[in-house]
């Protein structure tokens, strides 16, 4: 028992890591009186926490699936990569942080702290395989997030989005919980691994049970990734948030339940039969209604932050077409997605937290005549937007198309149909910010500060991706094909 | 030899990228650089055109290039050309280095317009000679940033709005055509062939049906359907062409002439490489709609541009008429109407640049296009007297678009006649209607702008200068030449053309 326990915990390392360097930090930044350095050490010190946390990632992808501590958590490489990704997204959210005039000073160690926290509880519930660390991985992820969303002590609209965000959780939280238990009643198990048997020998009463059950359960994670109708939370909870804090919103919790989903729909719908049919018909009107009601209420938006809000749960919806098809086509779809996804979002976040630094604030009229002041920023700003919009050859197009493969390689047209028409009504609003920069004079002739080198770095190291993963994507394909078959 | 189709596509892209190194303000450098990138592409076409085998019917595989590009999806970069998109690529080669001329005059951010200039030939040639339909489609979506671009920051007052209007247009179109074609993909097998163009034609699936919330579609028309509307909306086919005016308008001159004289063609393109080869039943079976739809773009786009105060809304809405007769060609579905339909698509390419482009020259004389200003004034009179060199180049491409024997309008326009008229008798009396509409709207025009009194404001225009009269000497020359002798245009399609007839033509009930 103990080597074995040893051996579970060389597959946890990352995690390890990352929760020892959460550890780590916190004593660094009590040692230190000054404020200035303490930041700093810690700025530095999260960094390379971080990058050997991708290192060792990467490493694990090697391994195929495992599950862990008896059977709590699979590690495999499909919850490997989401980790990646999230990872990443936790980097540039720290950088974004970092430089962002919306986390206050005095408050940057515990930014960085809190984040890496939040990234232990996401990662914990990409690769959940039982109920309760599912719930647990849920809750981890949140907690720390109800504190990230009112970061901005004085503001209002923080203090408001922190509140918003504690209701929302706590009662999905608990509908999901309350799901579980019956859940459990009906199968005698909270596990994963082994349940297929036990589903396909069912009545028709325990079923009627189950299916009203996995509803509740949905909502938990619907919560997660902010799909309709479990939405309402996200725009504001997205405004009112510290900049930083919402690009990390947009990318790690949305993943972490993508992945949760995806594997619960793998474990339990696989095979077909009223559950499946129950199951995925309301993921496919939920896939449905996120696209629509996303791509529309992100039209009238005048704030950038609220308008990404609403597109990012549109491109929930989107990757929910990965999930409905139950395949590994799906899964490697929505790992695609996610990778584009991730660099979208932050070179998006990057220039808006940017822009909305020298302005204080983020409405669309501060983006007017950016092209002029900007020139490299703005021509970036229109690769992601376009990107974002799915125009080829970008790689925003290229996630959408694996999607689209996978949702009418099992002949879903009318979702897929949805999938199109709603991207062009993305591509509206999304046109709005480039029409801005481009089309329209400045607001006013002050000349700005420049865009440092090292900005210009960044923003190139996050957009060049989008380009190049839009025309040489194969050996993107290899990876995310690898990673995508779920095995139980 | 392979390698002349990479360098076709890649050579406008190379010079856009020097472009991007050139210092700052050396706009006379970037203008220069810019003609010898087009020209050198328009030389290259030429020694495609010399080394072109009439007798091949379908791909000349001589030039093909295949190279696998993404292998998880079978999708290759795959160029190929045949008698039909060769005319096409001539036309573009050909319009691309007139624009250049014509833009020499554009001053706000010339680096940024001709690099965007270069990048939509670069994509307009990708459209044209791919023959994987994943690159067709990147290309063909690919041509709409540049042109988002060259509208919205070199047009006209209301261009924002164009330019928004012609992105999400095409942009909704195109993405109905996206899901044709991985449906495409996976009712081939989504082997190794299941992107390639050639391998998916010849109506593989007339029996394929397809459940959509219970009612069952046949798998060939519903997608036909699909990628019509998708091509459709580029032609533009009535009632798709409502974001046609307002690009036209607001575009510069240039862009107006690479938006009629080559993006519309496009849209025809696809259904002679794409929707009719691909689904020959649903196309024949769908012949007299696609002949009536023809038949209402030839009228109402007639009626229309004989409202018009604006002459450059009066041009762009003949093109709408003139498309029609296009369609009316393909919908023969004949030798003669096929032939007549891709060689209209090059006269009309010609002639209608040449309008353009006239219209332009004008413009940067008077700053206003009105025929009739609003509160009822003439906009111009007695051009003709005024300005005789461009005169007599108006009278040229106005009696080429109107389609009078002796210039290239006319054979073509005879052509689909023939190939249509035994099919659809009346449709074919009813066009030519559309064709005496169009004589008079041109003329009427005409008579309003370059006859009668010398209006005062004209008297100070000075008539085309050296620069102007040498770009429009290639187009009065084509539009002249092809009028008499057609034959050089004609023998290039005319294999080609006839395969795709013969395959039609065994699906006709």
């Amino acid at each position: 028992m103990g080597i074995n326990y040893l051996a579970n915990l060389a597959l946890y390392i990352p995690e390890l890591i990352a929760i020892v360097t959460m550890m780590g930090l916190l004593f660094l930044e009590a040692t230190y009186k000054q404020d200035e350095k303490a930041h700093k050490y810690v700025f530095i010190g999260s960094l390379i926490g971080m990058v050997v946390c991708l290192v060792s990632l990467i490493l694990n992808m090697q391994i195929a699936a495992t599950p862990a501590f008896t059977n709590a958590v699979m590690i495999d490489p499909f919850s490997t990569m989401v980790k990646i990704i999230m990872t990443l997204g936790t980097i540039g959210a720290i950088y974004i942080g970092h430089s962002s005039k919306d986390v206050y000073q005095g408050l940057k160690s515990e930014f960085y702290i809190l984040v890496i926290g939040a990234l232990v509880g996401g990662m914990l519930l990409a690769s959940a395989n039982n109920m309760l660390t599912l719930y647990l991985g849920v809750e981890t992820l949140s907690i720390i997030s109800y504190v990230l969303a009112s970061f901005k002590k004085n503001d209002d609209r923080s203090a408001e989005s922190g509140l918003k965000y504690v209701l929302y959780g706590g009662i999905s939280a608990g509908i999901m919980l309350f799901g579980m238990s019956h859940i459990y009643g009906v199968l005698g198990t909270i596990q994963f691994t082994g349940v297929l048997p036990k589903l396909a020998s069912l009545s028709s009463m325990e079923i009627a049970i189950l299916m009203p059950a996995f509803l509740l359960f949905f909502a938990g994670l619907g919560y997660k990734i902010a799909c309709v109708p479990f939405h309402m939370w996200s725009p504001d909870v997205y405004e009112g948030a510290p900049l930083p804090v919402t690009a990390f919103f947009a990318i790690v919790p949305k993943l972490a339940g993508m992945a949760a989903l995806v594997r619960v729909s793998m474990v339990f719908f696989s095979n077909e039969g009223m559950l499946q049919y129950g199951w995925l018909g309301t993921l496919q009107v939920v896939a449905a209604l996120t696209m629509i009601v996303g791509n529309v209420a992100a039209i009238n938006q005048r704030s950038v932050k609220r308008m990404l809000a609403y597109s990012s749960i549109g491109h929930a919806g989107v990757m929910l077409l990965g999930v409905v098809v139950v395949d590994a086509i799906g899964a490697r779809a929505i790992l695609f997605y996610g990778v584009t996804y991730l660099f979208m979002t932050l070179g998006a976040f990057y220039i808006t937290s940017f822009v909305s630094d020298k302005y204080d604030n983020d409405h669309f009229d501060r983006f007017s005549g950016l092209l002029k002041r900007y020139p490299l920023m703005s021509i970036m700003m229109c690769i992601v937007m376009f990107s974002l919009a799915g125009v080829p050859p970008l790689a925003g197009f290229v996630a959408k198309f694996n999607i689209l493969t996978a949702a009418i390689n099992k002949q879903f047209y009318t979702l897929a149909v949805i999938a199109g028409v709603t991207s062009v009504i993305s591509l509206y609003y999304y046109l709005k910010i480039v029409r801005l920069m481009v089309f329209k004079e400045a607001e006013s002739d002050e000349k700005i500060e420049g865009f440092g080198f090292l900005n210009q770095l960044i923003i190139i190291g996050v957009t060049v991706p989008v380009v190049f993963l839009g025309i040489f994507w194969e050996k993107l394909m290899i990876i995310v094909n690898g990673a995508s078959i779920l095995t139980q | 030899m392979s390698g002349l189709l990479n360098w076709i596509l890649w050579l406008p892209l190379i010079t856009a990228l020097i472009l991007l190194f050139t210092p700052k303000g050396k706009d006379n450098l970037v203008r220069w650089i810019s003609l010898v990138g087009t020209f050198l592409t328009f030389l290259l076409t030429i020694v495609l055109y010399m080394k072109f085998d009439t007798t091949v019917p379908g791909m000349q595989p001589a030039f093909n290039v295949s190279v696998p590009w993404i292998e998880s999806f079978h999708i290759f970069y795959k160029l190929g050309v045949d008698g039909i998109s060769m005319p096409m690529i001539l036309l573009t080669s050909l319009l691309f280095f007139i624009c250049i001329l014509s833009s020499w005059t554009i001053t706000k951010s010339t680096k940024g317009y001709f690099a965007l200039l270069l990048m939509l030939e670069a994509s307009v040639f990708g459209v044209f000679l791919s023959l994987d339909f994943f690159l067709f489609y990147v290309f063909w979506e690919v041509m709409l940033i540049p042109m988002f671009f060259l509208i919205g920051i070199w047009g006209g007052e209301n261009k924002e709005y164009a330019a928004v209007k012609f992105f999400l247009y095409t942009f909704f179109g195109s993405i109905l055509m996206l899901v044709g074609i991985i449906a495409l993909y996976y009712v081939s097998g989504a082997t190794t062939n299941s992107f390639d163009i050639l391998h998916l034609q010849g109506g593989k699936w007339i029996n394929e049906t397809i459940s959509i919330f219970g009612h069952n579609f046949s798998f060939a028309n519903l997608f036909f359907v699909f990628m019509f509307i998708g091509f459709a909306i580029k032609v533009p086919v009535f009632p798709f062409h409502t974001w046609l005016p307002h690009a036209h308008v607001q575009a510069p001159t240039a862009v107006s002439v690479i938006l009629a004289g080559v993006l519309l063609k496009m849209g025809t393109y696809g259904f002679l490489r794409i929707s009719f080869p691909i689904f020959p039943q649903a196309a024949v079976s769908f012949s007299t709609c696609i002949a009536w739809l023809g038949l209402i773009n030839v009228i109402y786009g007639a009626l229309c541009a004989m409202a018009q105060t604006d002459v450059k809304k009066l041009i762009a809405y003949s093109s709408v008429s003139h498309m029609g007769f296009v369609m009316l060609g393909l919908a023969a579905m004949t030798v003669q109407g096929t032939n007549g339909a891709v060689l209209q698509m090059f006269n009309h390419g010609t002639s209608t640049a040449m309008m353009f482009l006239l219209v332009g020259i004008l413009y940067e004389r008077s700053h206003h296009r009105w025929i009739v200003r609003p509160d009822g004034s003439r906009g111009f009179g007695g051009l003709y007297t005024q300005l005789p060199k461009f005169s007599i180049v108006f009278i040229i491409g106005m009696f080429a678009s109107m389609g009078l024997p002796g210039l290239s309008g006319f054979i073509s326009e005879a052509l689909i006649f023939l190939g249509i008229f035994q099919k659809f008798t009346t449709i074919t009396v009813l066009a030519v209607v559309g064709l005496l509409i169009g004589a008079a709207y041109l003329l009427w025009m005409f008579k309003r702008m370059f006859f009668g009194d010398v209006i005062e404001e004209c008297k100070s225009y000075t008539d085309m200068n050296a620069r102007e009269i040498f770009y429009m000497i290639p187009l009065c020359v084509a539009v002249i030449v092809f009028g008499i002798w057609p034959s050089p245009i004609l023998n290039i399609m005319k294999a080609s053309v006839g395969k795709l007839v013969s395959l039609l033509a065994g699906f006709e009930a």
